[in-house]
């Protein structure tokens, strides 16, 4: 089970590089996806584990949900907001691809030495996980600010998401789970703003460049 | 006398085997575009009309031109000796590291280049320098790559890393080598002048990169240019197949030792190399050409992923 658990927080960094390396809001969407699906797998092993060894569960339905919220509906939120927006290619970086993606590697490189100096976490591939899930939640934050397109700054912010979520499946192999339900619903609401919000600077500024947010209209 | 032996059957199981990969790359392409394509052997076919030809060569050629087929594929058959294709007795011993691997790689691309250049065609310059371009990108990754999976088995060789991976288990199961996994797919689609990097199937002008470096030659000469490029690919097939996939790991299972061992060990070689070009024929139906501005991304991503893998490497603490 832990090389399976390995093998997926593995990929959930690779997933985020391959976002950062894209252009398309369409790829975007589609990588998202396919990491909120690696996170509802490995949920679900865990959940397959605690339910065979405690008889637990909470982390099924939780893995449930994610399938509902984060495989399904929000890529299709996603897409719709996509389909009434001109803009089809983000190519608005505040670096090119080959920079951002180094930057990505640095922040790797300083999550390990971050986390190897902290106390408790530091036995064996359970610190590996933790990092790369730790990363993923500084990826994320890097995408949001590299992008200067509304739907590419949710997509960011989705993934920091994806990250702390993780970050605590694996640091406890499951949170309560009235915990994890009041982050999905927070996620779920926020993310139904950002989109509505999305569609609202498009109405009234004919584009979704945040930098034109500072331009004053009467 | 067995080291004679052996590699006298590698480098003819190379030889006769690299054009297939081009022919089932090209059948399977056909396949999804719902054509029927040429036949599997359309290759074989292809260099024996190329070598029953005279050459044409320019007035104005110097010695290298001559020379670069030659050396292309002195290079790539070289190259193809560090990568066993049969089970080979340990006691026998394995020489030559992954550095000496990719550098005697890099001699026969400096010679096609080189060649290229030599003619003063301007589509030979400018394939010459796509082609520098490309490999100084993506020959870093590769060897980070290999380090890494060298650093896991603690050998630069990679007949050493084959037997250290038979005993790994399932090693695409091992966080460390699936991300030298994605970054060697990466590497060969771009080494092997693949879809996404570069188009084998066209000579159009503004995309070729390898057409265009052996656009001067004809008959004999061409004939071993074209098979020095796919015995480049079926290395760096193999390359994939012995790390990943060893096919040492049947022989140990069931014990055979001698005759019996080659026999079996090639069999799930072929059967393997088979799958993986299935696997590249898949691949390039399913993207589009980049534009070559673009390919330093490819390059950057391939070569943070190899990274990325050596980083994992001292996370996990192994």
């Amino acid at each position: 089970m832990s090389s399976y658990l390995d093998i997926l927080s593995v990929l959930l960094l690779l997933s985020s590089f391959v976002l950062m390396a894209n252009k398309r809001i369409k790829s975007h969407i589609r990588t998202f996806r396919f990491q909120s699906a690696m996170i509802a797998l490995a949920a679900g092993i865990l959940g397959v584990n605690s339910l065979i060894h405690e008889g637990r569960v909470d982390l099924l339905v939780v893995c449930a949900v994610i399938i509902a919220i984060k495989v399904i509906y929000i890529p299709r939120l996603l897409h719709r907001v996509y389909a009434n927006v001109e803009y089809k290619v983000e190519k608005d970086f505040f670096l090119n691809i080959p920079i951002l993606i180094l930057g990505c590697c640095m922040i790797v490189v300083f999550t390990y030495f971050a986390l190897s100096k902290t106390d408790g976490i530091n036995t064996g591939t359970e610190n590996m996980r933790v990092v790369n899930s730790v990363s993923l939640i500084l990826i994320g934050l890097f995408f949001m600010i590299s992008r200067k397109k509304a739907i590419g700054q949710i997509v960011g912010f989705l993934v920091i998401e994806n990250g702390i979520f993780v970050t605590a499946m694996f640091a406890t192999q499951g949170m309560p789970f009235i915990v994890d339900m009041g982050m999905f619903v927070d996620l779920l609401s926020a993310v139904m703003i950002l989109g509505i919000m999305v569609f609202k600077i498009n109405e009234k500024f004919d584009s979704i460049d945040i930098n034109k947010l500072k331009n004053l209209r009467g | 006398m067995m080291h004679a032996v052996y590699a006298l059957i590698q480098i003819i199981v190379i030889i006769l085997a690299a054009p297939l990969v081009n022919g089932i790359i090209r059948k399977v392409k056909a396949l999804t575009q719902k054509r029927k394509g040429a036949p599997l052997l359309q290759m074989y076919f292809d260099l024996f009309k190329l070598l029953k030809k005279s050459v044409v060569v320019s007035d104005v050629a110097s010695w290298i031109f001559r020379a670069a087929p030659y050396i292309a594929i002195a290079s790539a058959v070289a190259a193809s000796l560090f990568v066993p294709v049969t089970a080979w007795p340990e006691s026998q011993g394995y020489a030559g590291d992954m550095i000496l691997f990719v550098s005697v790689l890099a001699l026969g691309r400096f010679f096609m280049m080189l060649a290229a250049l030599d003619t003063a065609s301007t589509f030979g310059g400018m394939g010459s320098s796509r082609e520098a371009m490309i490999s100084a990108l993506i020959e870093p990754s590769l060897l980070v790559t290999l380090f890494t999976v060298g650093l896991i088995a603690k050998s630069t060789s990679i007949f050493q890393i084959m037997h250290f991976t038979a005993g790994v288990g399932i090693p695409l199961l091992h966080p460390v080598y699936i991300l030298g996994f994605a970054a060697l797919c990466m590497i060969i689609i771009a080494e092997t002048s693949r879809i996404p990097v570069d188009d084998p199937s066209t000579h159009l002008e503004l995309t070729m990169v390898h057409e265009a470096m052996i656009l001067e030659y004809s008959g004999r000469d061409l004939a071993l240019m074209e098979l020095s490029a796919s015995i480049r690919q079926l290395v760096f097939i193999t390359l994939l197949v012995n790390i990943y996939v060893p096919h040492d790991q049947m022989i140990a299972l069931y014990g055979l030792s001698g005759f019996a061992a080659i026999a079996v060990s090639l069999l799930v070689y072929l059967i393997e190399v088979i799958l993986v070009s299935i696997l590249i024929a898949v691949i390039e139906v399913h993207t589009v050409k980049l534009r070559l501005f673009s390919i330093p991304n490819l390059a950057a991503l391939a070569f943070i992923v190899s990274f990325l893998g050596f980083i994992q490497y001292f996370v996990l603490g192994r």
